[in-house]
C-alpha cells in the first residue's frame, strides 16, 4: 500500500478515533472524559473532511465540518460545566465513586 | 368527521393525562376537576364515534420503515371497545373523586387513569400489530403503576409486579406473532391477513395463532396464568372496576375475537380456545366458593366470565363473546364499584365481618343486587341474554361435555353471587359499626351503570349489525333483538341452564344446610382456596424472573468506561452483520 496522502488521513482519523475510544474505556476523571470525546471528535471532524474531498464536495464536506465545531465546542463547554458542578456537588470526579447503581 | 372523533378518543385522555401530571399533587380539587372534565369529554367522543363505526374511516400516521404506517381503523368491534373503555373510565373517575378523597398524590393516580384509559382506546383502535403492542404494554405499564398505587403497602407492590410480569411474559407471544406477520408479509397491518389467512404458511400461522392464544390468557388471567388477577385487588377499588373487570382483561378477548378469521382453521386452536376458557371458568368459579374477601371473589368472577368468552370464541359464537363483553363490563363494573363503596365505609374487605349493611346502605344494596342477578344470568338482565347465547353457540357442532361443564359453571356462577349478597348485605348486623350510603359521585357512577345493567341487552340487534357490516372476514349472521330474543326463549338449552341457575340460587340461599357436604369436600374446598396448585406456579415465574433480574445487575454498574465498553462490542456486532448480510 502506497501512503498516499488519503491513506495518511485515514490513518489519522483511525488513530484519533482509537485514542478516544481507548480513553473513555479506561479513563476515570470526568475532565478527562471530556477530553476523550474531543480527540474523538477530531478525528471525525478529519474524516468528514476527507469524505467530502473523496466524493468530489469539497465544499459540502468542510461546511459540515465547521458546523460540527460549533456543535463540539458546545458540547465541550457544558461537559466542562457540569464537571465543575460534579466536583463542587460530591466533592470527586472519580465516575466509579459517582455510580449509584452498584451495590 | 368520523376521523375527529377517531383522534379525540385517544388523544383526549392523554391530553388530561399530561394536563393532571402538570397540575402536580398539591391541588386536590383541581385534580379532581381536571381529570372528570377530561375523562368525561373523551367518553362523549367515544359515544360519538359509535355511529360512525359501519364506515372504517381510517386514519393513519406514515411512520414508514419497520413500523409501517400507524394505522386506525374505527370499524364495529373498535368503536364499541374503545366506548366501554372511555365511558366506564369517566364513570370510573367520577366515582374516584368520593372514593380517593383526601388522598396523597392525586396527580399520580389520575394521570396514570387517564394515561391507560387512551392506550386501551388506541390498543382496540389500530390495525397494526406491532402498534398494538405498543398500546399492549401501555395498558401493562399503567395497571402495574395502578395496582402498586399505595407504595407504601408491600402486598400492594408485590401485587403490582407480579401482574406485570405475567402479562408481560404473554406479552412475548403477541409480540412473535407481530414479528412473523412482518416477516412473511412486510407489513404490520393485520387488515390483510384476516381476509386471507393464506398470505402466511401454515407453520408460520399457527405459531402466531398459539402465540396470541397465550398472550390472551396472560391478559384476560386465564388458565394457567389466572393467579395475578386476584393479587391485583390491592388496587384501589375503581381501578378494579376500571382495568381489571371492564376494560384491560378483555383484551385478551378481544385479541382472540379480532383474529378469529385468520386462526380458526390452524389445527387444534379453537379446541384449545375452549379448553382454555372452560378451564379458567371452573376453576375460578370455585375459587369464588371459597374465598372470604369480597373483592377476591369477584376478581374470580370476572375470570370465570372472561373464560365464557374465550370459550365463547373457541366455539365459534364471535357475537356472543363480544356481547357477553359488553354485558360484563357493564354489570361488573357495577359490582365493582359497589363494592368500593361499601368497602370504603364498613372499612374492610372480609366478608366475614360484614353482614346486614343493606339496612344502612339501600341504594348500593339496590344496584349491588342488579349486579349480581347480571352476574348469575337471571332473566331479563343483560348477563342472561349473551349468556344464554354463548351456551348456544357452544351446542353447534362443539364438544358436547364442554358445554355440560360451562352449564355447571352457571350454577356454581349463581351460588357464589348469592353467597357473597347475603354474606355482605343481609344477616343480622355486627353491633357498633357506622355505614353511611354512597358519597354522592359515588351514586352518580352508580346509576348508570345499574340503568344499564339492566337494558344493553336491547342492544343486541344494532351492536350484531354493526359488526356484521364492519368486520366483513368474520362472516356474522345477524339478527334483530328480538328475533334474538325470541331464539332465547324457544330454545330448550335456555331452561336446562336456568334450571341450573335456579339450583345453585337455592344451594346458595341454603348454604346452611349443605356444611355436612361441605365437609366432605373440604380437601376441595382448600385446593380451590390454593387456586389448584397454580398459585405456587404463578409465584415460582415471578420469583424466577425477579432473581434473574437480580443477577443481570451485574451489567449494569452504572460505570461509563462499562457502558462504551458495550457500545463498542455492539457496533462490532452490527459492523460483522452488515459485512456478512451486505454480500
Amino acid at each position: 500500500m502506497m501512503l498516499s496522502i488519503p491513506n495518511l488521513v485515514i490513518l489519522i482519523v483511525v488513530g484519533l478515533i482509537g485514542v478516544g475510544i481507548y480513553a473513555l474505556l479506561t479513563v476515570r476523571n470526568l475532565i478527562k472524559v471530556v477530553i476523550a470525546l474531543q480527540i474523538m471528535v477530531k478525528g471525525a471532524l478529519l474524516a468528514l473532511v476527507l469524505a467530502g474531498r473523496l466524493q468530489g464536495q469539497e465544499n459540502l464536506g468542510q461546511s459540515l465540518a465547521l458546523t460540527v465545531i460549533v456543535a463540539d465546542t458546545i458540547v465541550a463547554v457544558v461537559g466542562l460545566a457540569l464537571a465543575v458542578q460534579v466536583r463542587r456537588a460530591f466533592g470527586t470526579l472519580d465516575l466509579k465513586a459517582l455510580t449509584t447503581l452498584r451495590r | 368527521m368520523a376521523m375527529y372523533w377517531l383522534i379525540l378518543t385517544i388523544a383526549l385522555p392523554w391530553l388530561g393525562a399530561l394536563v393532571v401530571w402538570l397540575a402536580g399533587n398539591r391541588r386536590e380539587k383541581l385534580s379532581h376537576t381536571l381529570a372528570v372534565v377530561f375523562s368525561v369529554a373523551s367518553g362523549i367522543a367515544s359515544l360519538f364515534l359509535i355511529p360512525y363505526g359501519n364506515e372504517r374511516a381510517v386514519f393513519f400516521i406514515p411512520i414508514g420503515g419497520v413500523f409501517g404506517d400507524f394505522t386506525f381503523v374505527a370499524d364495529g368491534l373498535g368503536v364499541f371497545l374503545a366506548a366501554i373503555a372511555n365511558v366506564v373510565g369517566s364513570l370510573a373517575v367520577i366515582f374516584s373523586v368520593d372514593y380517593m378523597h383526601g388522598e396523597a398524590q392525586l396527580g399520580r393516580y389520575y394521570a396514570f387513569v387517564l394515561f391507560f384509559i387512551g392506550g386501551m382506546a388506541g390498543l382496540v383502535l389500530t390495525s397494526n400489530l406491532l402498534l398494538m403492542f405498543f398500546f399492549w404494554e401501555i395498558t401493562a405499564l399503567c395497571s402495574y403503576a395502578l395496582i402498586s398505587f399505595h407504595n407504601d403497602d408491600l402486598k400492594a407492590v408485590a401485587g403490582g409486579i407480579k401482574a406485570l410480569i405475567i402479562t408481560q411474559l404473554g406479552g412475548i407471544g403477541l409480540l412473535a406473532g407481530a414479528l412473523l406477520l412482518y416477516v412473511y408479509t412486510g407489513s404490520n397491518d393485520f387488515q390483510l391477513l384476516l381476509e386471507n389467512p393464506a398470505v402466511l404458511p401454515v407453520g408460520a400461522l399457527g405459531w402466531m395463532a398459539f402465540g396470541c392464544l397465550i398472550a390472551a390468557a396472560a391478559k384476560s388471567a386465564q388458565f394457567p396464568f389466572q393467579t395475578w388477577l386476584p393479587d391485583a385487588m390491592e388496587a384501589p377499588t375503581p381501578i378494579s372496576a376500571l382495568i381489571h373487570a371492564a376494560t384491560m382483561v378483555n383484551a385478551g378477548v378481544y385479541l382472540l375475537a379480532r383474529f378469529y378469521p385468520a386462526f380458526a382453521e390452524v389445527p387444534g386452536w379453537r379446541e384449545a380456545v375452549m379448553v382454555c376458557g372452560m378451564l379458567s371458568a371452573l376453576m375460578a368459579a370455585f375459587m369464588a366458593m371459597v374465598a372470604t374477601d369480597l373483592k377476591r371473589v369477584l376478581a374470580y368472577s370476572t375470570i370465570s366470565q372472561l373464560g365464557y368468552m374465550v370459550y365463547a370464541v373457541g366455539a365459534g359464537g364471535v357475537f356472543a363473546s363480544q356481547f357477553h363483553l359488553l354485558s360484563h363490563s357493564v354489570f361488573k363494573a357495577l359490582l365493582f364499584l359497589a363494592a368500593g363503596a361499601v368497602i370504603h365505609s364498613a372499612g374492610t374487605r372480609d366478608m366475614r365481618q360484614m353482614g346486614g349493611l343493606g339496612k344502612f346502605m339501600p341504594l348500593t344494596r339496590a344496584v349491588f343486587v342488579i349486579g349480581g342477578l347480571a352476574l348469575a344470568g337471571i332473566p331479563i338482565f343483560n348477563g342472561f341474554w349473551s349468556k344464554e347465547l354463548i351456551l348456544e353457540a357452544g351446542l353447534h357442532g362443539n364438544p358436547l361435555w364442554l358445554y355440560a361443564l360451562m352449564v355447571i359453571v352457571a350454577g356454581l356462577t349463581a351460588f357464589y353471587t348469592v353467597r357473597m349478597i347475603s354474606m355482605v348485605f343481609y344477616g343480622e348486623a355486627r353491633p357498633g359499626l357506622h355505614i353511611h350510603d354512597a358519597g354522592k359521585a359515588m351514586k352518580v357512577a352508580l346509576l348508570p351503570l345499574a340503568i344499564g345493567t339492566l337494558t344493553t341487552w336491547l342492544l343486541a340487534g344494532p351492536f350484531g349489525s354493526l359488526l356484521a357490516e364492519s368486520l366483513p372476514a368474520h362472516h356474522l349472521e345477524v339478527e334483530s333483538t328480538l328475533a334474538v330474543v325470541e331464539e332465547v326463549i324457544t330454545a330448550p338449552a335456555t331452561y336446562l341452564a336456568l334450571a341450573v341457575v335456579a339450583l345453585g340460587w337455592l344451594s346458595g340461599w341454603q348454604r346452611g344446610r349443605l356444611q355436612p357436604l361441605a365437609k366432605i369436600l373440604g380437601g376441595f374446598g382448600s385446593a380451590a382456596a390454593d387456586s389448584f396448585g397454580f398459585e405456587a406456579v404463578n409465584r415460582a415465574v415471578v420469583n424466577g424472573t425477579q432473581r434473574a433480574a437480580e443477577a443481570l445487575r451485574v451489567t449494569q454498574p452504572g460505570l461509563l468506561n462499562w457502558n462504551v465498553f458495550s457500545i463498542v462490542c455492539a457496533l462490532l456486532v452490527l459492523l460483522a452483520a452488515l459485512a456478512v448480510g451486505g454480500r
